[in-house]
């Protein structure tokens, strides 16, 4: 991507109150962008950490700074980013201007770009080494039921195209409080081998504790590293079958890239809908 | 020319200020030497030298619990930071207390607008909604307990800028009047240093009122 010295950059993360990993993706990605030197800035900001949503509407300050591109760091269109972000960084839409004359330019979530696919698979392909795909049964697991959340939209999606391939015995989404529950995995899948990869941002009690609890994996020891090795030991052998359990999908530093793309698919859609700025504003609100 | 927060820090360090929060800020020929204030003096702690350290240092206290609020007054002790320059200085001070040297400049060119409390709970939606209905008096004993500066659950070492509503009364009044002046040494030395500021309820405050109404 080309150096955007007069833009800045800012990841919008969950973050959490209770698990010390939530953030981490997004702040490994912003070090990962930061080191390219593509924008004159790069922050980060969540609903639950500091800083703050609101904290983040004071950042970027200096007239060199024309634009901030606002990547949400969230697997699916949902609750957050289609109401708190906005609400919180007093976003008008798609492109908003400060008082300043500075542009916000709110992008799509990562979790909507085309490449999440390929990664998934990745994920999939890096957990089970050598493990024919014709003898493997892929689930993909959502959380279900939040408020407002498409998460399992966007997981049904992805279980389409991966489908489509024809690569996998079989392929699915689950969830983990709507059916078809995770926990239901034995009846779910047919083949021997069984591949799990959690549909989430960043790792947290739902990918250390709740998802393997619902899989009958059993945890090692009570500390931190204890339920961070759970990812460490594929295959788990469970009623028959070789179960690999992989870490969430957004821990991957590919993720850094499609922040990237998604800044660059701002641009290009501004410049399809309209040259006004105004225009863009009520394409898309 | 450096960047504006930068420079807003460099005259604080300049005038005189010590540090900020509990971290004592030496400076030697343009270069920076982080330690705990309660450690100043102190020989045998872990030096370190990337402002990326900081993330690290400021995740757990004590004890190895996750500090979800980094202004909290629970920074572990033990570790010192050597950082080159001031750019350096400013990148791990926005890991130690994020967003805070934004909030700084912001009050210093008089463009920080405050956000009163009940403007913060009525703007909530979803399952925090319902924190709007904490009456005044419940907010006064929550602000009072919960963001307190020394001795509080967990307390917080910022100083209170918003205001309970539109009539501009304090939050609460429980908490000692310097809480709201800034800048002021929030961790009771009455040391000149560079003030960490509250412009608007943080989540976890709402999310104690969610609570606390909840609870009836
Ligand atoms: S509301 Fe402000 S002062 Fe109170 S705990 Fe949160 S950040 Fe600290």
């Amino acid at each position: 991507m080309p150096a955007r010295l007069d833009a800045a950059l800012l990841i919008a993360g969950h973050g959490s109150t209770v698990n010390p990993d939530s953030s981490a993706p997004s702040l490994a990605q912003a070090q990962a962008i930061r080191e390219q030197e593509i924008f004159r800035e790069v922050a980060c900001c969540f609903w639950k950490e500091e800083p703050s949503f609101r904290d983040a509407r004071l950042f970027f300050d200096g007239p060199e700074i024309r634009a901030v591109f606002v990547v949400p760091n969230f697997i699916s269109e949902g609750y957050f980013t289609q109401t708190v972000i906005p609400r919180e960084l007093e976003l008008a839409g798609r492109l908003t201007t400060r008082p300043n004359g500075q542009l916000w330019k709110y992008c799509a979530p990562v979790g909507n770009h085309s490449a999440v696919t390929d990664l998934l698979l990745q994920r999939a392909r890096e957990i089970a080494p050598g493990v024919p795909k014709s003898e493997t049964s892929l689930l993909i697991v959502g959380h279900g039921t939040s408020l407002n959340d498409q998460s399992a939209v966007a997981a049904k999606r992805e279980v389409e195209k991966i489908a489509a391939l024809g690569r996998y015995a079989s392929v699915q989404s689950a969830y983990m409080e709507e059916p078809p529950l995770i926990a239901d995995w034995v009846s779910l899948t047919t083949a021997p081998n069984v591949v799990v990869v959690p549909f989430f941002i960043s790792d947290g009690l739902h990918s250390y504790e709740d998802i393997p609890g619902l899989l009958g994996i059993e945890r090692e020891g009570d500390t931190a590293a204890g339920a961070r090795a759970i990812f460490q030991r594929s295959p788990h052998r469970l009623h028959d079958r070789n179960l690999y359990y992989a870490s969430a999908l957004g821990t991957a530093p590919e993720f850094a890239r499609i922040i990237l793309e998604q800044v660059a698919a701002f641009d290009e859609a501004a410049l399809d809908l309209a040259p006004i700025a105004e225009t863009v504003i009520s394409a898309h609100s | 020319m450096p960047p504006p927060i930068e420079r807003v820090l460099s005259d604080w360090i300049a005038s005189g200020a010590r540090g900020i929060g509990q971290i004592l800020i030496a400076e030697r020929e343009g270069e920076f030497t982080l330690c705990h204030r309660d450690d100043e003096g102190r020989d045998g702690l872990a030096a370190r030298n990337s402002p990326n350290d900081a993330v690290e240092i400021a995740k757990f206290d004590e004890e190895g619990n996750y500090r979800p609020l980094k202004t909290a007054p629970n920074l572990r002790r033990g570790w010192c930071l050597e950082l080159p320059d001031i750019s350096a200085l400013r990148e791990a001070l926005d890991f130690f207390y994020p967003g805070r040297l934004a909030a700084l400049l912001a009050w210093e060119r008089n463009r920080l607008h405050p956000t009163p409390l009940r403007e913060t709970l009525r703007r909530q939606t979803g399952m925090y909604r319902v924190a709007a209905h904490v009456t005044d008096g419940e907010a006064d004993a929550l602000v009072s307990r919960f963001c307190r500066s020394q001795g509080g659950a967990p307390g917080c070492l910022r100083t209170i800028l918003w205001a309970r509503d539109e009539t501009k009364a304090r939050p609460s009044t429980r908490l000692p009047l310097d809480k709201f002046i800034a800048p002021g040494d929030q961790t009771g030395r009455g040391e000149q240093v560079i003030p960490l500021l509250c412009q608007e309820a943080c989540n976890l405050l709402v999310a104690e009122a969610q609570r606390v109404v909840k609870a009836e």
